[in-house]
C-alpha cells in the first residue's frame, strides 16, 4: 500500500470524523435534551450547505456566509421547535419524533424546490484553494481546514457545555429535566435553545462540507444514519464520546474504502450493531 | 359477521372498478404491511421506524429466488414470511433491549445498514436500479398474469392476513403486548418477560412485512431500491398513523388513503413528498388518532347532539 | 418457619446506602409491617425482594431458596406479587384485563398464547371476577380503568396483586393519597386478607400499622433499628426518637 495514499486516507478520515462528532454533538444535544432523535437532522445538514450556496451568490463572501448559514438554520430550528415541537409535549415523544420525520421530508423537497434536484458545486474561498505539501503528501488546504476548524468548533461546544452557564443548564437538561424546572429555569426556553443549538451545529457542519463533495438534495440523507451510529455509540449527550466516535467512524470509512470501496458505507452501520450487542449503552454511555 | 368486515368485503369487491387493478392490489398490498407494523406501533407502543427493512429483504430474496431459480408461488410466499420474520428476530434481538429512544434510533440505523448493502451490492439487487425481470408463477395452474387475477389472488391473502392478525390481538399475546405499552414495568412484576414478547411483536409483524414485500415484487415485477429504504419506512408509519393506530383496522383504512394519495399526485407533481412532509406535519399536530378516531369522534358528537346526556367518545386505546 | 426471610440484606447506590443489612424474618400466614419515616429504605426494600434492583450483599430466603438477583418477571413465578405506592395499573385496558393479566401470567401452561382468545379461557375469567369482587370492582369490569376515582384505582392496583394467587403478598402503602372513608374500606379489605396470605406491609399510618400486624419492623436510613409485637414498638424509645424526635425528614 503506497503510504502518501495511507496517509491521505487517514486525513480525510480525520477531516469527515471531526465532521460527524459536530453532528453527532448536535444530535447529542437535541435528543439528550428533548428526548427526541431529530430526524430533520440530515436534512438541516443540507440546508446549512445550501445556504452557504446562496448568501455567497449574494454576497460573495465565503466568511461570512459560513457564518450567516447556521445562523439561518438555527433561526428555523427556534421556528421549528416554537411551532412543532413544542405543541406536541403533551402528545409524546413519538409524535415530536414523527414531526421530525415530516419535517425532514419538507425541508429535503423544498431544497429541490428553491434550488435545483440537480446537484451543484461550490469551489472553496480563493485563499484555501489548492494543496499544501505535507511532505509525505500534498493535502488539499480546504479539507486541512475542515478539521481544523471543525476541531475548534467542537473544542467551543464543549467549552460552552462545560463551562458556562447555559451549558451547565444545558447538561443538567439532558439528566434531570424536572430538577431544572424546579429549579426555576424555564424548561420551555432551554428546549428551544436546544434544538437550535443542535440545527446551528448541524448547518455549520453542512456548510463546512459544500466546497468538499458539492451540493445535493439528498446530502443529509446518509448523514443522518451516521449521526445516529455516533449518537448510540457515544451514549446520549456524552459530548467527548461524540467525538471520540465520531472520528473513528470516520477514520473507519476511510481506511474501510481503501480495501472495500463497496462496503465502506454498510460496514459502519454493521459495527454499530456489533458495538451494541456486547455493550448497550454505547463506548462510552454510562447505562 | 361485523361491520367492518362487512365494509372490508365490500371495498374488495367494488375498489377493483373504480381504480385501476394495478393500484388497488397495491392497496391491500400496503394493508398488509400495515397491518405488520401496527402491531409494534399501535398494539405494543414500539414506534419502529424500519419496517422496510423487513419488506424489502423479503422483496429481494424472493424475488431473486423466483428470477433466477423459478420457484413456485408458495415457495415465494413462504420465503417472503421467512426473511421477514428472521430479519425481524436479528434486528428485534438487537433493539428490543432498549427503551424508547435507542429503540428507534437503532430501527432507523439498522435499516440504513440493509439499505445501504443493498445500494452497493450491485451484483445481486442491481443497486440503484432494482431488481427488474421477477416473473409472476401461476398458482395451481390458474395463470394471475391479468391484473385482476393477481388482484383476487392478492385480496385472498389479504383477508387471511388481516383474520391472522384479528386473532392474534384478540388472544392473550395482544392483551400482554398493549399492557406492555401501557405500562412496561407492571407486566414485567406481573411475570411476563417484556423484552421476549416485544420480539415476538417483531417478528410477527416481520412476517406480515415479508408477505408484502413478496406480493409487492410480483405485482411490478420488480424490486426498487427504495422499498428497503428511509422513506418506505416513513410511508407505513405515515400510513398507519393517519389511519389510526389504535385499531385493528386503522392501517387498511389508512393504506387507502396514503396509496391513492401518492398515486394520484405523484402522477401531477415530482415533489409528492413535499406534501406527504406537509400532510404528516398536519396529521400529527392536529389528527392524530387518524381516520378511526375522526370517524368516532364524528359519531359521538352527532350522538350527543340528540341524546339528552353527554355521551363518552369511544376511546380506541 | 418463616415463609420469607432476608438476611443481612444491603443496598447501596455509589456512596448512598439504602438498606442497610437489613434482616427481617416473616412467618407464613402473618402480616409483617415495615414503617419508618420518607426515604427510610422501606420501597427500595421491597424492589429488592421483587428483583427490581439486585442486592449488593445479603440473601433472600424464600420457601428455603436464595431468590436474591431473580429478575421481576420471576419474582412474579415464585409467587410473590406487589402492589406499589404510585399506582401502577394498564390505564387504556379494561379493569377486568388488567386483572385478568395478572392471572394469566401465573398460568401453568401458556397454550393458546397467540391463539385462542381471550375471552376463551372462563376459568381465569371467573377468578378475575372474582378478585374484583373481592375488592369492590366487580360492577366496573368492563370501564377503562383510567376513568376509574384514584380510590377505586388504588383498590385495582390490590386486585392486581391477588389476582396472581400469590403466596407472599408485598403491599406498598396500599392507603396512599385515599381519604379517611376510603382507608377505612381499604384497612378493612386488608384485614379480610390475613392469614389467607402472607403479607408485607408498607404504611405511613401508624393507626392502621398497629391495630393489624403481627410484627412491625421499623427502618431509619436504611437500617432496621427496632422489631417486635405493636406492643413492643408502641414502647421503644429508639421508635420515639426516630418519629418524634431528632431529624424530620
Amino acid at each position: 500500500m503506497k503510504i502518501p495514499l495511507l496517509v491521505g486516507q487517514i486525513l480525510n478520515g480525520l477531516a469527515t470524523g471531526m465532521l460527524y462528532a459536530l453532528m453527532g454533538i448536535g444530535l447529542s444535544i437535541i435528543t439528550g435534551v428533548l428526548n427526541i432523535p431529530n430526524f430533520a437532522h440530515g436534512a438541516l445538514f443540507a440546508l446549512g450547505a445550501y445556504l452557504l450556496y446562496t448568501v455567497i451568490q449574494f454576497i460573495g463572501n465565503f466568511w461570512l456566509a459560513l457564518l450567516l448559514a447556521p445562523l439561518g438554520v438555527g433561526l428555523l430550528g427556534v421556528v421549528i421547535e416554537y411551532g412543532g415541537i413544542r405543541p406536541l409535549y403533551k402528545a409524546g415523544h413519538d409524535y415530536q419524533l414523527l414531526l421530525t420525520f415530516g419535517l425532514s421530508l419538507i425541508v429535503t423537497e423544498g431544497i429541490i424546490v428553491i434550488w435545483s434536484p440537480i446537484g451543484m458545486s461550490q469551489l472553496p474561498p480563493p485563499i484555501l484553494r489548492g494543496g499544501v505539501d505535507l511532505g509525505i503528501t500534498i493535502y488539499p488546504k480546504y479539507r486541512l481546514f475542515v478539521m481544523v476548524a471543525a476541531a475548534l468548533l467542537v473544542l467551543g461546544a464543549w467549552l460552552f457545555l462545560e463551562r458556562t452557564r447555559y451549558g451547565a443548564i444545558m447538561r443538567a437538561g439532558i439528566e434531570d429535566k424536572e430538577m431544572v424546572a424546579l429549579l426555576g429555569i424555564d424548561i420551555h426556553r432551554l428546549f428551544t435553545a436546544a434544538f437550535a443549538l443542535g440545527c446551528v451545529l448541524a448547518g455549520i457542519a453542512g456548510a463546512l462540507t459544500a466546497p468538499i463533495r458539492g451540493l445535493n438534495p439528498w446530502m443529509g440523507v446518509d448523514m443522518l444514519g451516521i449521526a445516529f451510529v455516533v449518537v448510540a455509540l457515544a451514549g446520549l449527550g456524552n459530548l467527548l464520546g461524540s467525538i471520540v466516535a465520531g472520528l473513528l467512524v470516520g477514520l473507519a470509512q476511510s481506511l474501510v474504502a481503501l480495501v472495500w470501496p463497496e462496503a465502506s458505507v454498510a460496514v459502519i452501520f454493521a459495527v454499530m450493531a456489533g458495538v451494541l450487542l456486547v455493550r448497550p449503552q454505547g463506548l462510552f454511555g454510562i447505562r | 359477521m361485523s361491520k367492518a368486515w362487512l365494509a372490508i368485503l365490500a371495498a374488495v369487491v367494488l375498489l377493483p372498478v373504480f381504480v385501476r387493478h394495478a393500484i388497488a392490489t397495491e392497496i391491500w398490498i400496503f394493508a398488509i404491511f400495515g397491518l405488520g407494523l401496527n402491531l409494534l406501533m399501535g398494539y405494543t407502543g414500539l414506534l419502529s421506524f424500519g419496517q422496510a427493512t423487513f419488506f424489502g429483504s423479503a422483496a429481494y430474496v424472493a424475488g431473486y429466488l423466483l428470477k433466477y431459480y423459478g420457484i413456485n408461488v408458495f415457495l415465494a410466499l413462504g420465503a417472503g414470511i421467512v426473511v421477514g420474520a428472521v430479519s425481524a428476530a436479528a434486528v428485534g434481538y438487537l433493539c428490543v433491549q432498549r427503551s424508547g429512544l435507542y429503540f428507534i434510533m437503532l430501527t432507523f440505523a439498522l435499516n440504513q445498514m440493509f439499505y445501504f448493502t443493498a445500494y452497493q451490492w450491485t451484483t445481486v439487487t442491481g443497486g440503484e436500479d432494482g431488481m427488474p425481470g421477477i416473473p409472476r408463477p401461476h398458482v395451481l395452474g390458474l395463470d394471475i398474469q391479468r391484473p385482476l387475477a393477481y388482484y383476487t389472488t392478492v385480496v385472498v391473502l389479504f383477508l387471511l392476513a388481516l383474520w391472522v392478525m384479528k386473532r392474534i390481538v384478540e388472544s392473550p399475546l395482544g392483551k400482554i403486548l398493549q399492557a406492555i405499552r401501557e405500562n412496561e414495568l407492571r407486566a414485567e412484576a406481573l411475570g411476563y418477560d417484556v423484552p421476549r414478547m416485544k420480539l415476538a411483536a417483531f417478528v410477527v409483524g416481520g412476517a406480515f412485512s415479508g408477505l408484502a414485500g413478496v406480493l409487492y415484487a410480483m405485482l411490478f415485477g420488480i424490486v426498487p431500491l427504495e422499498s428497503i429504504g428511509f422513506v418506505f419506512s416513513g410511508n407505513v408509519v405515515f400510513a398507519t398513523l393517519i389511519g389510526g393506530s389504535g385499531s385493528l383496522y386503522g392501517p387498511v383504512i389508512g393504506s387507502f388513503v396514503f396509496i391513492w394519495l401518492s398515486e394520484s399526485v405523484s402522477s401531477m407533481w415530482a415533489r409528492w413528498p413535499l406534501l406527504l412532509g406537509v400532510a404528516f406535519v398536519i396529521v400529527v399536530l392536529f389528527f392524530r388518532g387518524g381516520v378511526v378516531e375522526a370517524w368516532a369522534r364524528f359519531w359521538a358528537w352527532r350522538a350527543a347532539r340528540h341524546a339528552p346526556e353527554p355521551v363518552r367518545a369511544d376511546a380506541p386505546r | 418457619m418463616p415463609l420469607v426471610r432476608t438476611e443481612r440484606l444491603t443496598k447501596s447506590f455509589g456512596a448512598l446506602t439504602a438498606v442497610n443489612a437489613v434482616t427481617i424474618e416473616v412467618e407464613e400466614g402473618s402480616l409483617h409491617s415495615v414503617i419508618g419515616p420518607n426515604g427510610a429504605g422501606k420501597t427500595t426494600f421491597f424492589n429488592l425482594l421483587t428483583g427490581q434492583h439486585s442486592p449488593t450483599a445479603g440473601r433472600i430466603i424464600f420457601d428455603g431458596r436464595d431468590i436474591a438477583g431473580t429478575p421481576p418477571h420471576g419474582v412474579a413465578h415464585l409467587g410473590i406479587a406487589r402492589s406499589f405506592q404510585r399506582t401502577s395499573i394498564f390505564p387504556a385496558l379494561s379493569i377486568l384485563d388488567n386483572v385478568w393479566l395478572a392471572a394469566f401470567a401465573r398460568r401453568e401452561s401458556w397454550r393458546g398464547l397467540a391463539w385462542r382468545r381471550a375471552e376463551g379461557y372462563p376459568e381465569l375469567t371467573r377468578q378475575a371476577l372474582v378478585v374484583l369482587a373481592e375488592v369492590g370492582l366487580g360492577e366496573k369490569a368492563g370501564q377503562p380503568a383510567r376513568e376509574i376515582s384514584h380510590g377505586e384505582q388504588r383498590q385495582l392496583e390490590l386486585a392486581i396483586a391477588l389476582a396472581a394467587a400469590p403466596r407472599l403478598l408485598l403491599l406498598d402503602e396500599p392507603a396512599a393519597g385515599l381519604s379517611p372513608d376510603e382507608t377505612q374500606k381499604m384497612v378493612a379489605l386488608v384485614r379480610k386478607l390475613k392469614g389467607r396470605y402472607t403479607i408485607i406491609l408498607i404504611e405511613h399510618k401508624i393507626d392502621v400499622v398497629m391495630t393489624m400486624s403481627d410484627r412491625i419492623s421499623v427502618m431509619h436510613f436504611g437500617t432496621v433499628i427496632a422489631e417486635g409485637t405493636p406492643a413492643e414498638i408502641q414502647g421503644d424509645p429508639e421508635v420515639r426518637r426516630a418519629y418524634l424526635g431528632g431529624a424530620r425528614t
